[in-house]
């Protein structure tokens, strides 16, 4: 999924006639009060990077004077936001809300079709409100070829306990935000508070929306104004993740890997499979080891994905073994494979007798894996052991060569 | 008998002609398994080893057979495939193809819904069932016996990978396979493990279960419930992976509605409580498997 900044999401959704407050972009103290100006008092600031529960984070801010803002900005500028450097802040009209509602459209995992959440007790707390009175809380799903009808939005804020020109308001903007789910390929849009103004008027003050990247090809208006990929973090990416998005992307037809780093470890972790990596962390944790990386590879990389892979796992600080697992598969070299890990332990003169090594490799051309292995030195598997044998292997080679492990 | 496919399907692969669909035509009909007919616009006339391939279903039809379609068709095309296959009443439909837009998915699942049409993956490695020698898309790969031998148990997996790996630690327990369905790694399937259950639990040949579970989705917590209510009574030795993934920072979840519509489902413990609660053996250890499917088929 790409999360949509909410700059972004409000052009968007304006574009879906849904009202959005007056705003504007600015990455300066300078251009906060350019855009205080322009707005007009009062305003709010908010730092505009990708991660919901902004205001809990202190990453929301007022102003209502020219000073005011300037020094809002200045304070959040630079500062960091759940990991994230902030660098843009989006500066929009307070608007005065005589009512905070609550709307979100995703899909629902279990009935596999979109589904509308609404609460007329909207506002930062709605979890808490979900938990502690369910009854204001109102769902229902909604056939994707039909669209949300009109009636069902109504229906359902009229449960929420709207009524008169406050639940004809709510109704159309949330029928129009039923569409905009649909033609904009979107797994969230969620708004937060959606605000009922003094004069009755509705407008969706908060946004955060994520869409589809495996859609993003149908939707040209998209391009370039979000990051694919952008919802697999929960912080940026480290110097070494980015640079294990090179290695991947240098041969990008050819077999996929994606390198996380975890906090401390010791063990690189190179594993083949979604499922089988997630096997293989869970295993080396419970048998005492500790993954200093997530690495999952798959579909038959080249060698030298695996070679920068390996050497990129083994660069990092504190990592004193390395363990290469998959499950049986029957399109992976395993040579191809074997012969990245040896180049890279070779180029970093890493002696697997005395450096912990474990490699469980199952596929194609198994004689000839074993072979470059053996030769460099590294003891070979393949199905003679089990995945988990694997692991509890690595574990033990680990306590023989640290005492105290 | 088997589940899903057997050797009296009528299998027909929509993008036949590609590099990969080929590929996997040679490896299942080398296994044995009977491929009727391919399809690939524009290509009609020609043949794969020996497969004629048609410019359309509707084509593919005349004296043939076809209740199967197994589709590695682009992205973007998949869904119109899946239509055209089910306008050729067509009643099972594997989709191979990877990175299917989800709202296409949430329409085909509703599409194939009401027409009584069973669909699996997107984003599946195939469906085997070895007793009937009968496989579809790239499972098994040119060498399917090596964790795919007759037997009766059913196998049920999120990831492709991993349905190897299962068949495999089923064979190495002594025993075989019935059938093993790759559900596709996507959080939105046709098939969620439950549906298949509900198969193996009226399919006489398949006398337990081992199913392969993963963070994300409601599907485990599905199945807990669906054996509570009695609506899968043989054995099932479930395992959950990606429990370390509970002990990673928070700031993955964006945006409250998914803590509102699923509350803590998804999670590998919830998962596991709910199987266990429902009487699934949940193993600890993956080693595991083998020793609990000699216990409860003794």
């Amino acid at each position: 999924m790409s999360r949509v900044l909410e700059n972004v999401a409000k052009e968007v959704l304006r574009e879906h006639s849904i009202p959005v407050p007056q705003f504007a972009v600015a990455s300066t103290p300078q251009g906060a009060v350019e855009a205080f100006k322009s707005i007009g008092p009062p305003v709010v600031l908010k730092a505009l990077v990708p991660v919901g529960k902004r205001g809990k984070a202190g990453g929301v801010r007022f102003a209502s004077e020219e000073g005011e803002a300037e020094e809002q900005a200045r304070d959040l500028l630079g500062r960091e936001l759940r990991g994230f450097p902030v660098d843009r802040l989006i500066v929009e009209q307070k608007l005065d809300l005589a009512k905070e509602l609550y709307a979100s459209i995703t899909f629902h995992p279990s009935e596999r079709r979109p589904v509308v959440v609404v609460s007329a007790l909207g506002g930062v707390d709605i979890e808490e409100t979900a938990q502690t009175s369910p009854g204001s809380v109102v769902t229902a799903t909604f056939d994707p070829f039909v669209g949300l009808p009109v009636y069902k939005a109504r229906e359902m804020w009229s449960d929420a306990g709207l009524s008169g020109s406050e639940l004809r308001g709510a109704t159309d903007i949330l029928w129009k935000l039923g569409k905009a789910f649909l033609d904009l390929d979107a797994k969230i849009i969620e708004v937060n508070p959606l605000g009922i103004l003094q004069d009755g008027s509705v407008a969706a003050v908060a946004l955060l929306m994520g869409v589809d990247d495996d859609a993003l090809y149908r939707h040209q208006a998209l391009s370039g104004r979000v990051q694919a990929g952008s919802d697999r973090a929960w912080r940026p990416l480290t110097k070494l993740e980015k640079e294990m998005i090179a290695v991947d992307e240098a041969d990008p037809y050819r077999g996929t890997a994606r390198y996380t780093e975890m906090d401390g470890g010791d063990i690189g972790f190179l594993c083949g499979g979604g499922g089988g990596s997630l096997l293989m962390f869970d295993a080396l944790s419970r048998h005492g080891g500790r993954p200093a990386n997530y690495t999952e590879f798959g579909g038959n990389p080249p060698e030298r994905k695996v070679y920068g892979l390996t050497k990129g796992i083994l660069s990092k600080p504190g990592v004193k073994g390395l363990f290469v697992a998959m499950n049986i598969t029957n399109n992976t070299q395993t040579d191809v494979v074997s012969a990245g890990i040896v180049r890279a332990l070779n180029e970093l003169d890493i002696d697997p007798r005395t450096f912990p090594v474990t490699v469980r490799l199952a596929g194609v051309n198994e004689p000839e894996a074993k072979a470059v292995l053996s030769a460099a030195g590294v003891e070979y598997h393949g199905d003679d052991i089990t995945m988990e044998d694997a692991a509890s292997m690595m574990v033990k080679k680990m306590r023989a060569a640290y005492p105290g492990y | 008998m088997a589940i899903l496919v057997n050797s009296h399907s009528g299998i027909l692969i929509q993008g036949i002609t590609g590099r990969e669909a080929s590929m996997v035509t040679k490896h299942s009909l080398d296994y044995g398994t009977r491929i009727v007919a391919g399809v690939t616009p524009g290509k009609g006339g020609e043949n794969v080893y020996g497969v004629p391939v048609f410019d359309t279903i509707k084509q593919a039809r005349h004296g043939n057979h076809i209740d199967t379609a197994v589709i590695y068709v682009p992205p973007a095309f998949v869904y119109d495939a899946v239509l055209e296959a089910v306008d050729n009443e067509v009643k099972l439909v594997l989709i191979m193809t990877e990175r299917v837009p989800v709202h296409d998915v949430a329409k085909l699942i509703a599409m194939t819904r009401q027409r009584g049409v069973t669909v699996v993956g997107p984003n599946s490695v195939g469906i085997i069932s070895p007793g009937e020698r009968a496989k579809l898309g790239a499972i098994g790969g040119d060498n399917p016996a090596r964790c795919f031998v007759p037997g009766t148990v059913g196998v049920i997996s999120r990831s492709g990978g991993m349905t190897a790996e299962c068949a495999w630690m089923v064979k190495r327990a002594g025993y075989g396979v019935s059938t093993a369905v790759s559900l596709g790694g996507d959080a939105m399937v046709g098939s969620t493990p439950k549906d298949l259950l509900k198969m193996f639990e009226q399919d006489k040949e398949t006398q337990a279960v081992v199913m392969w579970g993963e963070p994300g989705t409601p599907y485990e917590e599905e199945v807990g419930d669906f054996i509570a209510n009695g609506g899968f009574t043989k054995p099932l030795v479930a395992f959950v992976a990606g429990r370390f993934v509970e002990d990673l920072p928070e700031g993955t979840v964006f945006g409250h509605a998914a803590s509102i519509v699923q509350g803590k489902s998804g999670r590998p413990s919830t998962k596991i409580a709910a199987l266990k609660t429902a009487g699934a053996y949940v193993p600890d250890s993956f080693n595991d498997i083998e020793s609990v499917l000699k216990q409860v088929l003794g």
